[in-house]
């Protein structure tokens, strides 16, 4: 529906342009002025989409608050996302006008909103009641001057190596994030809608995952989220292949009773837990089988007290998750299988062209190996006549803010889609979901 | 004798009553409760893949896929810090003070997908009658794209040897119309999007011993759960054997 024209050049678009990447895990946010000059990863501020409350010191950290906290034991989180869309507005409110609005908000992101466009992001298959509210809040809450929401990872075909105003025409998004992995296929900015597919597999449940098992084998761990999504980043790896995921579990094994296995301690490593005494974050090390009989009070203590957490094949087998969900039962086909899922419901000439384009984004993507896993298997199942060119963005947690922010920085293409406070008000949010709906980022 | 029957009516209760009746052992109505009776089972046949799943470890996996799952925990509330903000519209303060979680957002659109299903089944038999020449005008396109294939398939192929022919690897162009088909199909609802299982065909489901993460190619005998070795069964009776949940 095209917008009203009564309202055409009579209140100029705001030259600034509040772009936002509303994620589970943490925001991407960055102020972007509507001059062609190039957005970079400098741009844009990574903050904790969370509220923090610790049950030590009893203080409430919020959002970016979370850097001056000292003491991650115990630390219990509120999450206004929840599966990647913004369901509590109560603490979603307070984390923005936390960054964006008040004095505790960082240089380059106070704004006032009544001056500022919004271009915020959203996960795919958002239910349309949460798009609703979250439109509502935006300009009856914020009041922010012009507000464009669109499916966050499609905006980076708009990260061409020239800055042009022309998005990639093919792109096979694999966006490997905190709540899931969503595969998008990206048609010149908009959305194939029917082949995107979502993989239950994200870092929240790699993390909790970690948790479980190093709950079930060492200590009560289920408080300690904080501590153990940083083992998570710190360790584990994705095996090159099954057949090597074979043989690291034989590596680790620890033998049968009355036959012990001596680990292997090129994979096996001692996570040197914090106290947060003397010392806020742990490392890892090879292990030392004398620290663990020293643990189990088999060998008398030597040394200064520490606790350590022995990681054997959990360094491999939580991200294994990935690409075979059903190894824990969930019945879900891996990543590789996924893409293709997704890529079979397109038309051929569609499908080479996509497999050659093939970009990862998210976190998840950061894990050692699991570029290379995800390209051999791949590789396997994709045709030998095909081309497939697979790559990572150079910062797979900013890409697509950059890729929004280039795209904020077009005046032309952003008056396209910006919808005024001024036709809000007039038309009602049932037409601006109508109008989102309508058409990608074009 | 006269035949006494009870006629349900408003004020008859609605439970069954009990009574003491013969054990005459295998009662089929028990079985997915607690399949228990192995030997049985085999005795009488019939089809027995390795991979069935009791109801009792169907459910706790899917508690254990829903924990791991998880955003927030219900349990522990965190207070917003300051009262800062003070909602503008009442309609903002609604939405503000929602204390629904996901499950609840996607629970009511699965409810109105569901709706919406029910309710256009008569106009979509309107626009079946109204439609009706159209129709017999698409069963009549297919002979234009029959009378196109000869040209396509003959001008090139016949001199080069089909082993070298890019033709054959090449996809066909792309559809203008299909094109644009795809890009206005509307988004899918959230639980349409997830992946579907894998294909049958694959390597079969991977087996890991419930304490130490080694293969797990012993069954517990009494939850049916896998172990790995005689270590690690005894560790797992004592804390996850499904027996004592």
């Amino acid at each position: 529906m095209p917008p009203k024209g009564s309202k055409k050049g009579s209140a100029s678009a705001p030259k600034q342009t509040l772009v936002l990447d509303n994620g589970a895990y943490t925001l991407k946010a960055g102020l972007v002025p509507s001059t062609s000059a190039n957005p970079s990863y400098d741009n844009c501020s990574v903050i904790p989409n969370c509220i923090a409350r610790s049950a030590r010191d009893k203080r409430t950290y919020v959002a970016s608050e979370l850097s001056n906290c000292k003491d991650f034991g115990e630390l219990v989180f509120r999450r206004p996302v929840e599966k990647g869309f913004i369901v509590n507005w109560e603490a979603q409110k307070a984390i923005w006008e936390h960054e964006f609005l008040e004095a505790s908000a960082g240089e380059g992101l106070r704004c006032n909103p009544k001056e500022t466009n919004l271009l915020l992001t959203e996960k795919p298959n958002c239910p349309k009641e949460l798009q609703k509210n979250c439109d509502e809040i935006v300009f009856e809450q914020f009041e922010f001057a012009a507000y464009y929401r669109c499916v966050g990872p499609t905006l980076n075909a708009w990260n061409t190596s020239s800055p042009s105003s022309l998005p990639q025409e093919c792109l096979l998004i694999i966006d490997t994030s905190y709540s899931d992995t969503t595969i998008l296929p990206v048609y010149s900015g908009q959305l194939l809608q029917s082949a995107v597919k979502r993989l239950n597999v994200g870092g929240k449940l790699l993390t909790n995952y970690l948790k479980e098992l190093s709950s079930l084998r060492h200590y009560n761990m289920l408080e300690e989220t904080y501590l153990l999504n940083e083992i998570k980043e710190a360790v584990s790896y994705v095996a090159p292949s099954t057949q090597q995921f074979c043989i690291d579990l034989e590596r680790t094994w620890k033998g049968r009773l009355g036959d012990k296995r001596t680990l292997d301690s090129s994979i096996v490593l001692d996570y040197v837990l914090p106290d947060y005494e003397h010392s806020s974050h742990g490392y890892a090390r090879p292990h030392d089988p004398a620290k663990s009989r020293m643990r189990r009070g088999l060998q008398p203590q030597q040394g200064p007290r520490e606790d350590l957490l022995p990681l054997g094949n959990e360094r491999f087998a939580v991200p294994e998750l990935l690409f075979n969900p059903t190894d824990i039962g969930i019945q879900e086909a891996g990543l590789p299988e996924a893409i293709m899922q997704s890529l079979n419901s397109l038309p051929e000439a569609l499908k080479v062209t996509m497999l050659a384009n093939v970009l990862v984004i998210g976190g998840n993507s950061l894990i050692p190996g699991f570029m290379e896993r995800l390209e051999s298997e791949l590789r396997t199942l994709v045709p030998a006549e095909y081309l497939l060119n697979i790559s990572r963005a150079d910062d797979p947690i900013k890409h697509t803010w950059l890729g929004a922010a280039r795209f904020a920085s077009h005046p032309d293409l952003l008056k396209h889609v910006l919808v005024k406070k001024t036709e809000y008000d007039e038309n009602g949010s049932a037409w601006l979901a109508r109008k989102f709906a309508g058409g990608g980022a074009k | 004798m006269p035949h006494v029957e009870v006629l349900p009516n408003a004020t008859s209760a609605a439970a069954p009553g009990w009574h003491y009746v013969v054990d005459t052992g295998f009662d089929p109505s028990k079985v997915a409760i607690n399949p228990k009776d192995r030997k049985r089972a085999a005795a009488r046949g019939g089809p027995r893949t390795d991979n069935e799943l009791s109801a009792r470890q169907q459910t706790a996996i899917a508690r254990r896929i829903a924990e791991l799952e998880r955003d927030n925990d219900p349990k522990q509330s965190i207070p917003i810090p300051s009262k800062s903000g003070i909602p503008k519209t009442p309609n903002a303060r609604k939405i503000i003070q929602y204390q629904r979680q996901i499950k609840h957002w996607l629970d009511d659109e699965e409810a109105q997908l569901a709706l919406l299903q029910q309710v256009p089944q008569p106009r979509a038999a309107h626009l079946r009658r109204v439609g009706t020449i159209p129709q017999a005008l698409s069963e009549a396109t297919p002979a234009p794209p029959g009378s196109a294939t000869p040209i396509l398939s003959g001008t090139p192929g016949e001199q080069i040897d089909p082993m070298f022919s890019i033709e054959s690897s090449m996809p066909p162009p792309l559809d203008k119309a299909e094109l644009e088909a795809l890009l206005a199909v509307p988004p899918l609802s959230f639980a349409a999007s997830h992946v579907a299982p894998p294909a049958p065909g694959g390597p079969p489901q991977r087996h890991f011993c419930d304490n130490c993460g080694y293969w797990g190619n012993i069954k517990c005998l009494k939850c049916g759960a896998r172990v790995c070795g005689l270590e690690c069964k005894d560790a797992h009776e004592s804390t996850r054997c499904l027996k004592w949940t």
